[in-house]
């Protein structure tokens, strides 16, 4: 039986109000039910039977059905790029001042990713949507380019990251890229958002593959233990080099297309205001795990510090075959496998942030439920970003480790504009209603910011009067 | 004014939708969850307070002096 409905008709009795302004009772247009419509529905049929039955085991269950956008974004985060700061990191300061400091970033992470998951459930619309309705096309096309040129780049070092771990298991550089581009387009062939989620947290849950390397390493647990209490010591001391690896290692954890995907994943998920607890749990979770991967890498690669190696020009398969002699070769093995994983996880999830983002922006149809023919701009646009990026990395001579960090730092310095938006739109009362920023999470948010503008700032003086950072208690 | 979708997908779906499936959409999602509504409905467009758009723009001139100051790094760094 076919049918259409008007809005105020459907809305009688059963429907739960959400608290969106626009979400007006509007004129007698007729409700279309779409393809995504129907299928998100059914997701949240289950979350609804789940949720109305009482023990451990609905909750449990719940829990498995709410959560992904969380744990999806902060092992995303723990990208190439990220893991390669991290390794950098490791193999250059040891064990020290950077184990509390990338604790700290993902705490950071922690606080700004809380307000998208708010911002997503109340208005079920992605972060581009929001910023070009609220603000304007100008500003919205503003966000949407630092985001589209943030992404790219990222994607590039992404592949770099495939095709270095890859690389240490004979593929060639060529065969590595596309079969990452050939993985990419399988995962979107679900067209079912639910199912493209489990997929990408199954693979993103291999991340944690840093930890056995790490304890193959025997990292000596005292010395992570006052590191954590101390902050010390930091070798060399206040540097350009320490400066660069402290902005690539923020950026490694808080960057702009996580605002954006995690908000759009929700929405696309279909998460609602009564979800937002499991949204939460979702994050620091994911969080958790993530700092755990990060750390796992520091512990890895710090025996190349204890020995004095020098790691200026690492790629990824460099990194595992220098820890070879410490970790014999299935542990390099494993460190070359986590490499090719953060970068494959990654792509999938920045180029659907983009994909996203760009659908919003556009009014183009966005959503991981849509079949090919009817979502073709969004898929095309994650598959052209992702093959562009690819292309890039195929370039032979390219200066790959000096790229990776860079493009850290480049998300740090886009982060604070990005922000900006994100924290207007959570304390916009019009939008947010009752679930507007408390007075602690906006201290803690401007908190982030200022710690973000502080290590641009910081970098600016590294690279234009290094002589500067003596100032500061540097050299 | 409001923009709205270019090809809407809705039109061809909603024909091969059954009474059961209508129903079940409409109770398992809230209004503004429904793409149709999406399309129809936009957060309107607030007013930027002259302190928030100074904040805008000296965020968006921090932005494009430290891109200069990577750009220059990058330089110094291939010489």
């Amino acid at each position: 039986m076919k049918e259409t409905k008007t809005l105020p008709e459907l809305r009688r009795g059963t429907v739960p109000r959400s608290n969106l302004p626009n979400n007006q009772p509007t004129s007698d247009a007729a409700v279309v039910i779409t393809h995504e419509d129907i299928d998100r529905a059914h997701d949240r049929e289950r979350v609804s039977a789940t949720r109305a039955r009482h023990g451990i085991r609905p909750r449990l269950r719940l829990f498995w059905l709410l959560i992904g956008p969380g744990i999806l974004v902060m092992l995303g985060e723990n990208d190439g790029p990220s893991m390669l700061s991290y390794a950098a990191t490791g193999a250059r300061f040891g064990v020290g001042f950077f184990v509390p400091f990338i604790v700290l970033t993902f705490a950071m992470a922690c606080v700004v990713q809380e307000m998208t998951v708010r911002l997503g459930a109340a208005t079920h619309r992605g972060h581009a949507e929001l910023i070009f309705d609220r603000f304007g096309p100008f500003w919205g096309w503003f966000s949407m380019v630092d985001l589209m040129v943030g992404n790219f780049l990222t994607l590039v070092t992404e592949f770099i990251a495939i095709r270095a771990g890859l690389g240490f298991f004979g593929v060639r550089p060529a065969v590595a890229v596309l079969g990452a581009l050939v993985v990419l387009s399988v995962a979107l062939m679900t067209h079912r958002y639910w199912t493209w989620e489990r997929i990408i947290l199954g693979a993103a849950m291999f991340n944690l593959v840093f930890v056995p390397v790490a304890l193959l390493t025997h990292p000596h647990w005292g010395s992570v233990g006052r590191a954590l209490v101390t902050w010390r010591p930091l070798p060399g001391g206040l540097t350009q080099e320490t400066v660069l690896i402290l902005l690539a290692d923020i950026g490694a954890t808080v960057t702009p297309w996580m605002l954006f995907f995690q908000q759009s994943a929700i929405a696309d998920k279909g998460l609602t205001t009564r979800d937002i607890r499991f949204g939460r749990v979702d994050t620091v979770l994911g969080a958790a795990l993530a700092t755990i991967a990060a750390l796992a890498t520091l512990l890895a690669t710090a025996p190349l510090f204890a020995h004095h190696m020098s790691v200026a020009n690492f790629e990824a398969a460099e990194f595992a075959q220098a820890l070879q002699p410490f970790i014999g070769h299935w542990g390099a093995a494993l460190f070359a496998l986590g490499m090719f994983e953060a970068g494959m996880v990654a792509a999938i999830t920045i180029s659907t942030s983009s994909a996203y983002a760009f659908g919003e922006v556009a009014r183009r149809p966005h959503s991981l439920n849509l079949p090919f023919r009817q979502g073709k701009s969004f898929y095309l646009v994650l598959l052209l970003e992702a093959v562009a990026a690819a292309g890039l990395v195929l370039i032979p001579g390219i200066p790959l480790v000096y790229i990776v960090l860079l493009v850290n730092v480049i998300a740090v310095l886009a982060m604070p504009p990005a922000l900006l938006f994100l924290y207007m739109l959570v304390n916009d009362r019009e939008i947010m209603r009752e679930l507007v920023s408390p007075r602690w999470a906006n201290v803690l948010a401007l908190g982030v910011v200022t710690i973000l503008v502080g290590a641009g700032l910081l970098f600016g003086i590294s690279v234009i009067a290094p002589n500067a950072l003596a100032l500061v208690g540097g050299r | 004014m409001e923009k709205q979708y270019d090809s809407p997908p809705a039109a061809k779906v909603s024909a091969e939708v059954s009474r059961e499936e209508l129903r079940a959409v409409m109770t398992a999602l809230e209004p503004d969850q429904l793409i149709s509504t999406k399309e129809h409905h936009h957060c309107p467009r607030r007013q930027l307070t002259r302190t928030e758009m100074i904040l805008f723009w000296a965020l968006r001139i921090y932005l494009v002096f430290m891109f200069g100051v990577v750009l220059y790094q990058i330089w110094t760094g291939v010489r």
